[in-house]
């Protein structure tokens, strides 16, 4: 089983993101609700791959993202972003993000990008 | 557009999302009541309401409920505006009315919501409104302020690009040309598109592609989605290798991979533009950031737990603190020596007593939240009656049982309401009377015993004595001579059905309902609440509440083969009474005379009509119990011993056939037989 962690502030996207994930066979291996402690997260759990959303108090998702492409960068990590924000997504693909998802988002999108991130190399 | 239609995952979904957002908005409300009391919204509060606004869009998108996430997105955008241009000279007065006019609606929907209801608010109006004040800031802010995206992605885009002297070094020894599709509604094409290029950049020695100015402009996502994406590109890599990064593209549709024979055509391309891209990431748009507010380390270890199972885990804690009972008080035992029993029993009391204690701690919650909406309706209350008061809070982190909390709001704002309406004057008047300009509101929550005491005490005129007497006169509600009436007494009429002093109903404490309703409310928790005034200084409004409603003292009475609890905090005393001070009155009625004093006798026989062979006062036990100052001598066939009892409520057959005065609910003891547990209350009134 592909192991995700998922970071965003919203528990409600959190557990929409979890949902989603663990009925096509995902394995949710962490969550947190901000850029500091997703990296925190990611440094300990290590997951094939990291759902970021990009509006987070603490520590943004761009610099959580930085920071992790910083301790490894082979990481995979998959962008949470809404309209209206193309330039930080921009920024995010500068930055070395795999893809992102657009919200409001469908099961089939978020499990279609991250398998298809899944087999990049 | 059904984004969750599957229902098994649309309801916990909807659950949380009404918890976060009903949290959020509170959160939101607050500081924007801070915000107000500083006067100018800082970088922090910006940032925050922001962010919030955002969240609650993207979960209101997602559960399709589009009224909510539109209007949030007209109020990110405006506070996204005050984040990246920080205009000067807002009118925060103007902007605190609109963003919690959005609050307010947020909240309406989300009740519908929780209700079961349609969410079917139109927020076009106010949305329009929040649009109007943005457009108006956009003009006269001090920096020529544009938050269009295009602008930013354009100055994003300067920032990429670099002169082509870079590219000039190496020639790849492949050309190829890719056209890309992307899947429909996917999203940000252009951005997609930009990310296959980038991707492409550390093995290609050339790169252009079409549409050029891909992420300069919003055209150039239809153009991508229109006629796809196209690619040409110089590169050491083969074509297998080319072919397999870009079908690795996400939402990648359909491919069309060419490699071209001379490796010159590249620059045939029309309008071709030579693109690197600079190695270092972009300094991204910073989101400023003062001080941290939340404190992170704290959180981890706190999990939110439905109440329903918290209830339920009450419940059987109370099961369990009677089976215990059943257990070591079991009739079998009677007589015999059992030491290693009793033993093992000892343990097994103290175990559930501090299983109970943890279960009621983990129901109690400090009422600061309850505390902290009332900013909101003083702030209201203020701005429409152009009245000046603060509101101070004391003891806001006293913790109360979760369903007493949901209990006591409304009372709150109710008492706090007519503080402002009726009790503080308007600001000239205090500076007549040499008072503060503001009138000050004190809320105190503080512990007694197994109650909790709330107070709201406002410096304004004080209850008038002459004008309550007068209207209760007209109402009927005096059946005593004035004179003898303490002031206490004059005051506690306000609580009476009927009474309202206001000679026109004014729009906040009016409502057509009065204090009686408060009183209702808090006795319904087993509650009590008293007032007390000194004339042109204020007023104090006392409300005493128990703790939890679960698990009370109780003192079991005996009446003919029934068994009666009374709440022991109601008792007063109790005795034999002599057949001597017993009066009976020219109605008829029983009294008694305890010191000096004659007290009305009830007796529960009678009033429950149980069969009983004591019905000689000097034989029985006279219960004295008190509600509100009020005092009558209850009288049983004998007290059988006190006990910590668990409430239950009536079965709903017995409540749905009638109501039943004088009974608060029932318990089981510990033999087994079931005790109803009297309502002080509702047997003191006469």
């Amino acid at each position: 089983m592909k192991e995700v962690l998922i970071v965003d502030d919203a528990a409600f996207m959190r557990a929409s993101i979890r949902i989603m994930l663990e009925k096509n066979g995902f394995k949710v291996v962490g969550e947190a609700e901000n850029g500091l402690k997703g990296v925190e997260k990611y440094k300990e759990l290590r997951p094939e791959i990291v759902t970021m959303d990009i509006t987070m108090p603490e520590m943004d998702g761009i610099e959580a993202l930085k920071a992790i492409k910083e301790f490894d960068p082979m990481a995979k990590v998959v962008m949470l972003t809404a309209m209206g924000q193309e330039p930080m997504v921009m920024d995010a693909v500068m930055s070395g993000a795999k893809s992102f998802i657009v919200k409001p988002f469908k099961e089939e999108v978020v499990v279609q990008t991250l398998k298809k991130v899944l087999v990049q190399q | 557009m059904f984004t969750i239609s599957d229902r098994s995952t649309y309801e916990p979904m909807l659950d949380i999302f009404i918890f976060e957002t009903v949290k959020q908005l509170e959160q939101l409300e607050q500081l924007v009541i801070c915000t107000e009391k500083s006067n100018c919204y800082t970088e922090n509060a910006i940032n925050e309401i922001f962010r919030i606004m955002h969240t609650i869009k993207g979960s209101a998108a997602m559960m399709l409920f589009d009224n909510i996430s539109m209007l949030a997105h007209t109020i990110e955008d405006l506070f996204y505006f005050l984040r990246e241009e920080k205009p000067r000279d807002i009118d925060c007065a103007a902007l605190s009315d609109l963003v919690l006019e959005g609050v307010d609606f947020i909240k309406v929907e989300v009740d519908k919501i929780k209700n079961g209801h349609k969410a079917d608010g139109n927020a076009a109006d106010l949305s329009k409104k929040i649009r109007s004040f943005l457009s108006i800031l956009k003009e006269h802010g001090g920096s020529p302020a544009s938050s269009d995206v295009n602008k930013q992605l354009q100055d994003v885009k300067q920032k990429y690009y670099i002169s082509q002297d870079k590219t000039a070094a190496a020639a790849g020894k492949n050309a190829f040309r890719a056209l890309l599709h992307f899947e429909e509604g996917c999203g940000m094409e252009h951005i997609r598109a930009y990310s296959v290029v980038h991707n492409l950049r550390n093995v290609s020695t050339e790169l252009n592609y079409i549409p050029e100015n891909v992420i300069a402009s919003d055209e150039s996502v239809e153009v991508i989605r229109k006629e796809g994406f196209t690619i040409y590109i110089k590169t050491d890599l083969t074509y297998g290798e080319i072919n397999e990064l870009l079908q690795h593209t996400v939402f990648l549709k359909e491919l069309a991979l060419t490699q071209m024979d001379d490796p010159e055509p590249v620059n045939e391309i029309p309008q071709k533009k030579h693109i690197m891209l600079e190695d270092d990431g972009v300094e991204a748009p910073k989101l400023q950031k003062e001080e941290a507010t939340v404190s992170s380390g704290l959180q981890q270890s706190l999990i939110s737990v439905n109440v329903n199972k918290l209830d339920r885990l009450m419940d059987l804690v109370g099961e369990m603190v009677i089976a215990e009972a059943m257990v070591t008080q079991n009739p079998d035992l009677k007589g015999l020596e059992l030491h290693n029993f009793q033993k093992a029993a000892r343990q097994l009391k103290k175990i559930t007593s501090e299983l109970q204690d943890m279960v009621m701690s983990v129901r109690m919650i400090p009422i600061s939240a309850t505390f902290h909406k009332m900013h909101r309706i003083v702030r209201d209350m203020c701005r429409k009656l152009n009245k000046e008061v603060q509101l101070e809070l004391i003891g806001e982190e006293t913790e109360v049982d979760k369903n007493i909390i949901e209990h006591i709001s409304d009372p709150l704002m109710h008492l706090i309401r007519n503080s402002i309406d009726h009790g503080i004057e308007a600001a000239e008047d205090r500076k007549l009377k040499g008072k503060p300009q503001s009138g000050t509101i004190t809320l105190t929550a503080q512990n007694a015993g197994s109650d909790v005491v709330i107070t709201v005490r406002d410096d304004g005129k004080g209850l008038n004595r002459e004008k309550i007497l007068q209207r209760a006169k007209e109402h009927g509600l005096i059946h005593k001579p004035e004179e003898e009436m303490s002031d206490k007494e004059v005051y506690s009429l306000i609580f009476l059905p009927g009474f309202s002093t206001k000679d026109n109903i004014s729009e906040f404490s009016g409502r057509g309902v009065g204090m009686d309703v408060v009183v209702k409310n808090i006795e319904t928790v087993g509650g009590s609440v008293s007032v007390d005034s000194t004339a042109g200084a204020g007023a104090t409004i006392t409300m005493k509440i128990p703790l939890t409603l679960a698990i009370i003292d109780g003192m079991n009475i005996k009446v003919g083969s029934a068994m009666y609890t009374i709440p022991t905090i109601a008792i007063k005393e109790s005795f034999r009474a002599e057949k001597k001070n017993i009066i009976i009155d020219p109605d008829g009625n029983e009294m008694i005379m305890v010191r000096g004093q004659c007290y009305p006798v009830l007796r529960l026989h009678e009033r429950f009509r149980v069969k009983t062979d004591v019905t000689d006062i000097p034989k029985g036990i006279i219960v004295m119990v008190e509600n509100r100052e009020d005092y009558i001598c209850m009288y049983a066939d004998e007290l059988v011993g006190e006990q910590q009892v668990v409430v239950k409520t009536l079965p709903s057959y017995i409540r749905n056939m009638r109501r039943i005065r004088g009974l608060a609910g029932c318990t089981l003891l510990g033999d087994g037989r079931i005790s109803l547990i009297l309502d002080i209350a509702g047997l003191v009134e006469k």
